[in-house]
């Protein structure tokens, strides 16, 4: 004990409020250009980029879209959406298992957001880490691939408890896997009652549409 | 390691309320931890204590209040569990909702003034 003696300080603050304060500013500075942003998470390999592609392939307009890949390392993500005309920037996230916040704000600073309606964001793979952190989106996605097993929901609670839709990837290998898809919708029900659920396949192209008349929806509340 | 980030946000938010309150030295820090959250509490304590080398919190005992998950069954109401779970851990039914159990927040600071 030092010699003014032992005191307690009353904090009460979240830990993640330098994150959080600058999602908010991500939420104002999407707010103020109207353009409605996605934030996709999964672990790595269940098909963000390639549901990045397949969005893209279908979207009139490209003009309006704008995309920022996180990944620890490599350009490879941001080369594959490059090659779609559209806005495209990658985050090296090096040490950190996420993409934060202040990084994603001083990007889309860099960027030419003048025509952009809608902001894919593709965080790094994982379940884990980019749950905790907001990035200022409207929607979370998360994704989860037939080929990964059906006790995900279980496994990693909070990514399904924080996320605004479900998107069941990969559908056309169900045939070959065992996946219980009601088991999955019980699961993230459970973490998130309101929760929207797609199932889609991006190399057939089913469920795609429904996921895209969603998105676009909501983008047009959002102008 | 998602630790980590967490561990560098303590130790920021603890030297500055130390710093605002004229404290010498960090001896107690409690914590919120939601079970969902995934935090090992070895590991935060771990990365922490390396991370505290050379500044007032050196040495800082971190204190962490688990929050458990809320579990609202349609049959029999409230309960509380330590993980994630889609039944009733009473009555074993299925309609539930599960709510809290991620907080992830500083409560206190012990200080020597």
């Amino acid at each position: 004990m030092g010699n003014g003696g032992n005191v307690r300080i009353d904090v009460e603050r979240s830990i993640l409020q330098s994150a959080e304060d600058a999602a908010a500013e991500i939420r104002a500075l999407l707010l103020e250009r109207k353009i409605y942003a996605l934030n996709l998470i999964s672990s790595p390999g269940s098909g963000k980029t390639t549901l990045i592609e397949a969005l893209l392939a279908r979207v009139e307009g490209k003009g309006g879209v704008a995309v920022v890949e996180g990944d620890i390392e490599t350009e490879i993500d941001a080369e594959r959406i490059r090659k779609h005309g559209v806005q495209v920037r990658q985050i090296n996230t090096r040490s950190s298992c996420h993409i934060q916040p202040s990084r994603l704000l001083s990007v889309l600073r860099e960027m030419d957001l003048s025509e952009t309606r809608l902001l894919l964001v593709e965080n790094v793979g994982n379940l884990v880490c980019p749950a905790e952190v907001p990035l200022g989106e409207d929607a979370r996605v998360v994704l989860l691939s037939v080929t990964e097993g059906d006790e995900k929901p279980l496994k990693y609670p909070l990514v399904f408890k924080t996320s605004d839709l479900l998107v069941i990837t990969k559908t056309d290998l169900l045939p070959y896997v065992t996946f219980d898809v009601d088991r999955v919708r019980r699961a993230a029900r459970a973490a998130n009652p309101v929760v929207e659920i797609f199932e889609v396949s991006a190399t057939t192209g089913a469920g795609m549409s429904a996921l895209l008349d969603r998105i676009e929806a909501r983008q047009a509340m959002k102008r | 390691m998602h630790e980590l980030g967490v561990a560098n946000e303590i130790l920021d938010i603890a030297l500055s309320e130390a710093g605002r309150h004229a404290a010498k030295k960090v001896t107690s820090i409690r914590l919120r931890v939601g079970v969902l959250r995934a935090i090992e509490s070895g590991n935060l304590s771990f990365l922490f204590e390396h991370l505290a080398r050379g500044t007032p919190a050196e040495g800082a005992h971190l204190e962490i209040v688990e929050e458990p998950v809320r579990v609202e069954c349609d049959a029999c109401g409230v309960s509380e569990a330590a993980s994630f779970l889609l039944e009733c851990p009473r009555c074993k039914g299925s309609g539930v909702s599960v709510t809290g159990g991620d907080s992830l927040s500083i409560l206190s600071l012990d200080v020597d003034a």
